[in-house]
């Protein structure tokens, strides 16, 4: 094969899967799924904002710190939600239509399917959190001092960069669930259960396991169970984007952030929970008889 | 008047001999299930096939593994020249499909739906807009899907098949539920691409329909190829019987018929104003002059054994169970000869 080849081979994989991701956003455009999840988000993040206080009998805008914390205990439970939403029909789905089947027929290789839905479901998620998370960033900065500003403007990026990352692990872990099974009410159930131990269970037991065992867990144990669950990175991620000395001494997942990993290491974590589910779906898929 | 209704797609001339697909002693196993087991065949450019065969018979793993969605146990499969699988053949090849009941994406118009598949396959656009006039969908281009006919989607669905201009169409079930009118515009399309040389496989149940357009059967059985050829070949292997109908009788003639004792033993079905007579192959012109002889009919026809009847009779030896008794009258040819030469001595 000569160069020339080769660079129209490339040419033709791109053009495959942005046509594949282009046809995956617009479906989330005309089914109003995208206005629907940036909707949601928004208005979380302004209630969280706005009117968070009000339970304590105040109504005051909370410190950046406590916004960003309360943003991100809500956020945790909603953009896996929203994600998994997303994507659990994305193959099983198709196979059920039979237009799986036909697609496979065309001169496209499987892995271009994968990497065409998963651009798209990207963009969506993408455009959902900062639409949702940044509309609410953009009015507080308006609203701030100086000070406050630059906090809210780095813990506000920090959240919206870690929600499209734990949603895109969400979108992926959609992937594999669809692709394994033969029915999307199957596909919906095994994830909602996975949705369920990640998110609310997980944590639960790794705390009780803490304080009741800590003689057995060390820290390097502890780090290393957190990194096994994308929502306590995420977690971590934020708690350590945004110290303060107040919420870190009343809440319990503050342990959660004292992992000792930098942002960066955080961030890149996410990022290999991404590649290595993206990956995983892939070889799923090249090696599944249709 | 009479008329003959024959059938010979055998004579059909075939546009380019080419070999576009080879399959040789291609067997499939799903763990210790054998779906298809040592099939051989070859289709030339030009033609049509109808893959025929039970629920279950390996008709779709057949599909399947031409399409390169399944790689062989055994044998070897190759379309246009290459071996099915690889990503590379595939890139190469010129296929078409349209699967059995594929209900797209409802949310999509026509045009959008075929402007989606023309950029997967590197389609230039204004072939869409020829094909959406070329089927009747033009009208109905912006329609939403979830909108459209069975008729309507069976034709988009045609229309992305071949929006390539593939060398090799497989149509699986394309007729199933649509109506008379809506089945006759799918194989009108269909002739005019064999006439452009594409080689199409049909896997149908409606052997009705394709037995005028075929040129050849692929009759599978339990994953096996249990026959293979045109209807004159598989009309002779299986030796069926003719089938002289004789219409508008009178209660007269109906009664010199029956108390003919050839005729008798050859009649089929007695029923309203007709009568059919089943009649083996070699004995249909003797028979015939037997019966104008003794019963001066105005108006019959001879109909040769049916893609039907060829279909049943292999079904039937395969498991009796699987196929319905066809309603037939085992006719002894022996006695016949002797009864029919008996007379004419006498």
């Amino acid at each position: 094969m000569n160069r020339s080849e080769v660079l129209h081979r490339r040419l033709s994989a791109l053009s495959i899967v942005s046509t594949i991701a282009a046809k995956e956003f617009k479906d989330n455009l005309r089914n109003r799924w995208l206005w629907m999840m940036a909707g949601i988000l928004l208005l979380l993040s302004l209630c969280v904002s706005f009117m968070g206080s009000a339970v304590s009998g105040n109504l005051v805008v909370f410190e950046p710190a406590q916004i960003l914390s309360g943003l991100v205990t809500l956020s945790v439970f909603m953009l896996p939600l929203g994600a998994i939403l997303l994507s659990y029909d994305s193959f099983v789905g198709e196979k059920e239509s039979g237009t799986l089947l036909l697609l496979l027929t065309y001169p496209l290789a499987r892995w271009h399917l994968v990497c065409g839905k998963f651009l798209g479901h990207a963009c969506v998620m993408t455009i959902a959190c900062i639409l949702g998370f940044g509309l609410t960033g953009l009015i507080l900065i308006s609203l701030g001092d100086t000070q406050a500003q630059l906090s809210i403007a780095i813990g506000f990026t920090h959240l919206i960069m870690s929600s499209i990352l734990l949603s895109l692990v969400f979108v992926l872990l959609g992937y594999w669930v669809s692709l394994c099974v033969r029915e999307k009410a199957k596909a919906l159930g095994i994830l909602l259960i996975l949705w369920f131990v990640l998110v609310l269970v997980y944590d639960l037991i790794l705390l009780s396991a803490v304080v009741g065992m800590s003689e057995m867990f060390n820290r390097t144990v502890f780090n290393l169970l957190i990194l096994l669950n994308p929502t306590d990175l995420f977690r971590a991620l934020n708690l350590l984007a945004t110290p303060s000395d107040t919420l870190a001494a009343k809440s319990s997942l503050t342990l959660l952030a004292q992992t000792g990993l930098g942002l960066p290491l955080m961030y890149g974590l996410l990022g290999g929970w991404i590649g290595a589910l993206l990956l995983c779906c892939s070889w799923i898929f090249k090696y599944q008889e249709i | 008047m009479n008329h003959q209704t024959l059938t010979c797609s055998a004579n059909k001339p075939v546009v380019n001999a080419d070999v576009v697909v080879k399959a040789t002693n291609i067997s499939k196993c799903y763990g210790k299930f054998k779906a298809l087991d040592d099939v051989s065949f070859e289709v030339l450019a030009g033609q049509v096939i109808a893959l025929l065969g039970h629920n279950g018979a390996g008709k779709s793993t057949l599909l399947k593994l031409i399409l390169g969605l399944l790689t062989p146990t055994s044998g070897l499969l190759q379309v246009q020249g290459y071996s099915v699988g690889s990503m590379n053949a595939r890139q190469s090849l010129s296929l078409g499909y349209l699967p059995e009941n594929v209900s797209f994406y409802d949310n999509m118009t026509a045009n959008e739906l075929l402007r989606y598949f023309a950029k997967l396959k590197g389609v230039a656009l204004p072939k869409v807009y020829e094909l959406l006039a070329e089927f009747g969908l033009e009208a109905a281009k912006d329609k939403r899907l979830s909108t459209f006919s069975k008729g309507m989607r069976q034709r988009l669905g045609l229309a992305q098949a071949i929006l390539a201009e593939p060398k090799v169409l497989l149509l699986d079930e394309p007729t199933v539920g649509l109506d008379p009118l809506a089945s006759a515009f799918l194989y009108q399309k269909i002739a005019q691409l064999r006439a452009q040389g594409c080689a199409i496989i049909i896997s149908t149940h409606e052997l009705g329909l394709v037995q005028d357009q075929m040129d050849r059967a692929l009759i599978l059985g339990r994953g096996r190829m249990l026959a293979s050829g045109s209807l004159t070949s598989l009309r002779a292997a299986t030796q069926l019987s003719n089938h002289i109908l004789l219409h508008f009788l009178s209660n007269t003639q109906r009664q010199a018929l029956l108390a003919d004792p050839i005729l008798a033993a050859c009649v089929k079905a007695n029923a309203g104003q007709g009568l059919t007579l089943a009649v083996p192959q070699e004995q249909k012109s003797a028979v015939l002059n037997h019966l104008l002889q003794k019963v001066p009919v105005g108006d019959f026809s001879i109909e040769p054994p049916s893609l039907q009847s060829v279909f049943h009779h292999y079904m039937e030896s395969l498991c009796p169970l699987q196929s319905p008794k066809m309603p037939t009258k085992t006719i002894n040819i022996t006695d016949i000869n002797q009864a029919i030469n008996l007379e004419s001595v006498l």
